[in-house]
């Protein structure tokens, strides 16, 4: 289980990187980017994945940081998961996204795995796009024309594909500012401790004169993308916090998702039936942490 | 003079046993905690190739063409190998029962995914991977036996076409009055049930070196080899060379649970050789490999069962009929696990009668090998839901059913109606230990809270019999020939008094080095550090087996003390000789040879070697200067089988009960293990730690069982878990902690009263938890009969009650 | 360009310069360039965790890290962990043997490199933090009971160690 043949580079700059990807663009080259290869190794070593060329961003340190800038706070795309989980800032101001970060893989895989790297990579079943679309989480690219800023409504496109160009760098991801007093949760069920899920949910929700609102819920592990339960959201708008109104909204969720993917753990209807459960503990998860 | 069978620790040499049945440290450990034990692939050879294989992914096809000339012409390739060097140089594997075999790499056609068509030897496996995906196979795809059902259907494809059928065997084993039973029964509690693949998996795959001998003809083996001479015997017949010029030489082992397989990747490795000049070629199964063909499935049963009932509780009679999908054939000796439950058919129970409908069948599934347990983790989940299921009609307590049939402690030895024979137990005190460990009745009260609030809990209790210390015996009607297995050591003393026991096996995990030395040093009197245990080729060792069937720490205690006794009484006649007595007047203590009459006289173990090598005209005229000693110990009292497979196979009867409480979460179907607790019963226990060890070992495989692992087939015969992320072997954070207490009924047969231990846990646990299942189900009139009780089975099953 | 680049690490203190194709892993890179045997191949996909090592001080799987990414990196393996002048095992090797933590001892290594980094960003955690770090490690034989044990024994040593 070796991996095949290919060109390796680690430019010292952003610039370095972008001409990289340019040039191997125009000639045609199939080239990967390298990020922190936790996801990207496997498929090398079974050949699913064979680039020409990797080029690893290793060197680009001025993508490591947690900063907060005014509300937002901005992960450099470089920043390896476990510095997110470990970062008292990103605790203390994103409660999800540091709950979500702690539900990745194993302590190696967080350690050497990058934040950017999950996002770029889009694997449905990875907690982060269900959070970014909850959070209205934007993304930082640059490319040749320069930077742009894409919504994560915008970025995930199918199954491991996003809306980055060949030629993009993912350079940052962008958390707004949490709004104080918004419960959230995050629930997942996975065969082992530390495996990707079968399925998973993360929601967040206020609570105004006993009644939700601004409720926010996604599903991952489902279909080819994470996906927003947008029926489950406008049914409890509103609504009183109690188990019956969570019920009936994530029964809604779920029964509107399309046809959930199958495999040899789950069929697709038990993942339908899984979201529906996960978003009903999860709103009650949320609501019992709103304020 | 020396001393006869020692039943009992205390009968050793010593004032007190300073060793045997203390939680030594291992022998082992410091060379596997530094890393610097020397595993497979941390050999290296000079001139070393590295050998790859290309697969069929074809369930069954037949080979058509192979053009290998790409990869041939590679820079760095040596050599490739395809079917037709086998054709011309191999014979296909023995098996048992006989001509259910194949040659170790596809000879016109491929029987199964993963099946090996093609390999090369290159200079690293880098470019042996990129040379493989040179070659050219063209395959014309034939119909397919994806399952057992599917392989005695009339009309379906055959595996092994000159075999004319799918069935490897069909038959029926009687023994008792198994219709009048049934027919005399108040109630017969019947159902089937299905035990899915599951496999050994050890954290190291196989590996190999391999060297052709152009010259002499002969070939020698590194390798993480399990059973050195059993595997150079077969190598023997599948390369046609004779046995003695086949070395193998067994390196430590990251485990095996007996699925390793070797014989396939070894044969290639070696044919590599001998195209490739006599280099040593190097092969390193990968997971993948592993997973796909590599020995590391086992048991994939459909069984129908029926148990005779009387409506005081009393089981009279058990009918088993198994269909065995053994796979690609018999190469892995799948076949023996299917035979293994004749060792302890009926548990722990005075079942009178009992009949076993046995047919196992050949699928374009991946050929089954040997898993830890063998053949009753399967077949206790049989029986122990059947006893379970009775309990519920009967509307008894399933602990109290279960005590009301066991064997009583005064009817050992006990025979079995499938023909072994128990020496010894105390099954009720281990139950009732169990059951206060527990606080069972307090579990209980909970468990009735917890329904009542809606919750799903339940309980299983569940006990086994372990057959420990096997014998090829057990085996005879599914073709294996033989009674007894032989277990050789060599124990020697030199000048100094440091003392050697040369074994025929390798580390693999269960700690044999460690209770080889504490033997051999409270027996001669010396430090555990002054005995180095080290292992011979198998071309020069003694008779050896080596590990399997729960045999190895009783074999190998077995043979240490026979040698040591023999050692002894050559020691007492030297001393006698030097001090003008008879050897009657001299006698073995504490590590001195010494006059029985006056304890102060005598001589060190180190004086006395010394005079053996050194002083030749001291020596009494027939004593060769040789203060070494041979033993190859095999168990006694074994007998021939009768035609229904009756005879006295496994030695010792080990015995568990496991109690486990878990709660079902209605919703995901997702079962937690709320406790685990265990009081078990293998004898004198040498060494408490490893004995421990061993239980929670296989308490987690157990768990995989039951909760996690599948190797889950396509309809097409695909498999379709082929890597680590869906084949899944529990982590810390899904195996249990389980409280433990201990019973000791020493083997009154065995040595120092030790019974075999490895598989007690494996037979335990995975019926354990299934019955908890169940019995958590049971107020919704639903149950589980199929292995795993993954979270989306049983999220299927609870749809039926929604 | 599958050329060959060159590699600068430090492994276990000690600098080592080689030229290597950049498909070669760092595990396989240790055991068969540098000659460091002790850290094991399980699976090659990410999953049994093996082939820990400490990457600049923090674990990762060497099986899914390339040896070209190392370079300029420290990397630590089993190896370093005895001491050097009187071949004493480190504290939590020795606790591995006395708490019976092994039983093939080919997971060990993984196992223990783990705990090392487990210890010193925690040194008295709890049960669950000891299985929340020591998940991605797999071993087949212990059923982590044992392993567990040897975790809570290291850590006490350690404790007391540096209080004496």
């Amino acid at each position: 289980m070796k991996p095949a043949p290919f060109a390796y580079h680690a430019p010292e700059t952003l610039p370095e990187a972008i001409t990289l990807l340019q040039r191997f663009e125009s000639d045609g080259v199939d080239a990967k980017i390298l990020a922190g290869g936790q996801s990207l190794m496997p498929m090398l070593a079974m050949r699913v994945a064979r680039p020409e060329v990797l080029v690893d961003l290793r060197r680009l340190r001025s993508l490591d940081y947690i900063r907060a800038e005014g509300g937002t706070l901005t992960i450099g795309a470089m920043t390896p998961k476990r510095a997110a989980e470990q970062s008292a800032l990103v605790r203390e101001t994103q409660p999800l996204f540091h709950a979500a970060t702690e539900l990745v893989g194993h302590v190696g895989v967080r350690n050497r795995g990058t934040v950017g790297g999950s996002f770029a990579h889009a694997d449905p079943a990875s907690e982060y796009p269900a959070v970014a679309l909850v959070l209205d989480m934007e993304l930082k690219a640059v490319g040749p024309a320069g930077e742009r800023t894409i919504p994560a409504a915008d970025f995930f496109v199918t199954y491991m594909t996003t809306s980055l160009e060949a030629t993009e760098v993912l350079t940052e991801v962008r958390l707004p500012a949490w709004t104080r007093g918004t419960g959230w949760a995050i629930q997942e069920m996975a065969r082992r401790q530390g495996d990707l899920a079968l399925a998973g949910v993360a929601a967040t929700l206020r609570l105004v004169r006993g009644a939700c609102t601004g409720v926010r819920l996604a599903a991952f592990g489902v279909n080819a993308t994470a996906v927003r339960l947008r029926a489950a959201e406008e049914l409890l708008e509103g609504q009183r916090p109690e188990a019956a109104n969570f019920a009936r909204a994530a029964a809604a969720g779920a029964g509107n998702l399309e046809e959930p993917m199958s495999c040899v753990h789950a069929s697709s209807e038990y993942r339908r039936q899984l979201v529906e459960v996960l978003a009903k503990r999860c709103l009650a998860e949320a609501a019992s942490r709103a304020v | 003079m020396a001393r006869g069978v020692l039943k009992l620790p205390e009968d050793l040499p010593v004032s007190v046993p300073r060793f045997v049945g203390k939680e030594v440290t291992r022998l082992e450990d410091p060379g596997l905690v530094t890393g610097t034990a020397e595993f497979i692939d941390n050999l290296s050879l000079a001139g070393m190739l590295h050998c790859a294989i290309l697969r069929s992914p074809h369930p069954h096809a037949r080979i058509l063409r192979i053009d290998t000339s790409a990869a041939e012409a590679m820079d760095g390739v040596a050599a490739v190998l395809t079917g037709e060097d086998l054709r011309r140089w191999c014979n296909p594997a023995v098996t048992a029962p006989e001509g259910w075999g194949s040659y170790s790499m596809a000879v016109d056609k491929v029987r199964f995914v993963g099946e090996p068509v093609a390999a090369v030897a290159a200079c690293n496996r880098y470019l042996a991977e990129d040379a493989l995906e040179q070659i050219r196979v063209e395959y014309e795809p034939l119909p397919c036996v994806p399952d057992a059902h599917a392989a005695t259907t009339p009309g379906a494809s055959l595996v092994f076409e000159e075999k004319g059928s799918n069935v490897i065997q069909s038959r029926v084993y009687d023994w008792g009055e198994v219709d009048r039973m049934f027919a005399e029964a108040d109630h017969v509690v019947s159902n089937t049930f299905r035990w899915n693949r599951v496999g050994a998996n050890p954290t190291e795959t196989f590996g190999c070196i391999c060297q052709w001998d152009l010259t002499g003809n002969a070939l020698t083996c590194h390798g993480s080899y399990q059973v050195p001479r059993f595997m150079a015997l077969g190598r023997s017949a599948t390369l046609r060379l004779p046995a003695n010029r086949i070395r193998i030489i067994a390196q430590p082992m990251g485990g095996g649970f007996g699925g390793k397989g070797g014989p396939r990747g070894t044969d290639i490795a070696a044919l590599l050789s001998r195209k490739a000049e006599g280099r040593p070629v190097k092969y390193i199964e990968d997971r993948i490999e592993y997973l796909l063909a590599g020995g590391g499935q086992s048991w994939d049963r459909h069984y129908e069962a029926a148990l005779a009932v009387r409506a005081d509780g009393t089981i009279t009679g058990l009918k088993v009929k198994l269909l065995d999908d053994q796979g690609a054939g018999a190469e892995g000796y799948g076949t023996i696990s299917a035979a293994k439950p004749l060792a302890a058919f009926t548990g722990c129970y005075r079942i009178e009668a009992a009949r076993y409908d046995l047919t196992l069948v050949a699928t374009n599934r991946a050929p089954t090998y040997p898993f830890r347990g063998y053949g009753p983790p399967p077949h206790y989940f049989v029986l122990e839901s059947l006893v379970d299921m009775a309990a519920r009609k009967l509307g008894m307590d399933p602990a109290e059913l279960r005590r009301r049939n066991y064997i009583r402690p005064e009817q050992f030895p006990y025979v079995v109606p499938s023909g072994n024979e128990y020496d010894s137990g105390q099954y009720e005190v281990v139950l009732d230990k169990a059951l206060a460990l527990a606080d069972y009745a307090k579990l209980r009260a909970e468990q009735a809270r917890a329904r009542a609030a809606g919750r799903l809990i339940g309980i299983g209790v569940v006990s086994t019999v372990e057959p420990g210390v096997f014998d090829w015996n057990c085996y005879a009607t599914v073709g294996v020939p033989g009674v007894g297995v032989p277990e050789g050591v060599k124990v020697a003393v030199d000048i100094l008094g440091n003392v050697t026991v040369a074994v025929g096996f390798n580390l693999q995990g269960q700690g044999q080095f460690t209770v080889a030395a504490q033997v051999a040093a409270d027996y001669l009197g010396v430090d555990m550090h002054a005995v180095r245990v080290a292992t011979a080729a198998s071309d020069v060792a003694l008779p050896h087996f080596g590990q399997g069937g729960s045999r190895l720490g009783v074999s190998v205690t077995g043979a240490v003390l026979g040698a040591c006794r023999k050692l002894e009484v050559l020691f007492c006649r030297v001393v006698a000789h030097l001090m003008q007595t008879t050897p009657e007047q001299v006698e073995l203590m504490d590590g001195r040879l010494r006059l029985k009459a006056n304890p102060a006289v005598g001589m060190t173990l180190a004086e006395v070697a010394g005079t053996m090598l050194a002083r030749s005209d001291l020596l009494p005229p027939d004593v060769e200067p040789c203060p070494e000693a041979n033993y190859v110990w095999t168990a006694p009292g074994r007998t021939a089988p009768d035609e229904q497979g009756r005879c006295k196979s496994y030695l010792t009867a080990a015995n568990a009960t496991h109690l486990v409480m878990v709660e079902v979460d209605r919703e995901t179907g997702q079962t937690s293990i709320l406790g685990y607790w265990i009081v078990d019963d293998c004898g004198t226990r040498l060494n408490p730690a490893t004995v421990d060890g061993q239980i929670e070992g296989g308490v987690a495989q157990g768990v995989g069982a039951a909760l996690f692992e599948e190797y889950v087939y396509g309809e097409s015969a695909q498999p379709l878990v082929t890597t680590f992320v869906d084949y899944l072997i529990p982590t810390i954070g899904e195996v249990p902690s389980s409280r433990k207490a201990v019973v000791v009924t020493p083997s009154p047969v065995s040595p120092l009263g030790a019974k075999g231990t490895g598989e007690g846990a494996i037979h335990t646990t995975p019926a354990a938890i299934m019955c908890a299942i169940n019995d958590a189900l049971s107020p919704l009139g639903i149950e589980v009969r199929e292995t795993p009780a993954s979270p989306r089975r049983l999220w299927q099953l609870l749809q039926q009650v929604a | 360009m599958t050329d060959k680049q060159r590699v600068c690490v430090t492994v276990n203190g000690r600098r080592y310069e080689r030229w290597v194709e950049p498909r070669l892993t760092l595990v396989d890179f240790l055991r068969h360039e540098l000659h460091l045997g002790g850290t094991h191949v399980g699976c090659e996909h990410g999953i049994c965790g093996l082939c820990t090592v400490l990457i600049d001080g923090r674990s990762g799987r060497s099986c899914l890290t390339l040896a070209v990414q190392v370079d300029g990196a420290e990397v630590t393996t089993i190896e370093s962990l005895r001491d050097p002048s009187t071949g004493a095992l480190h504290p939590i090797q020795q606790a591995f043997v006395d708490a019976h933590g092994l039983q093939c001892g080919f997971c060990t290594p993984g196992f223990i490199m783990t705990t090392v980094e487990l210890l010193r960003e925690n040194p008295d955690p709890s049960d669950e933090e000891i299985k929340r770090a020591l998940d991605g490690n797999l071993c087949r034989c212990t059923g982590y009971q044992s392993i567990l044990a040897s975790v809570r024994l290291a850590a006490r040593r350690l404790r007391e160690g540096r209080e004496a």
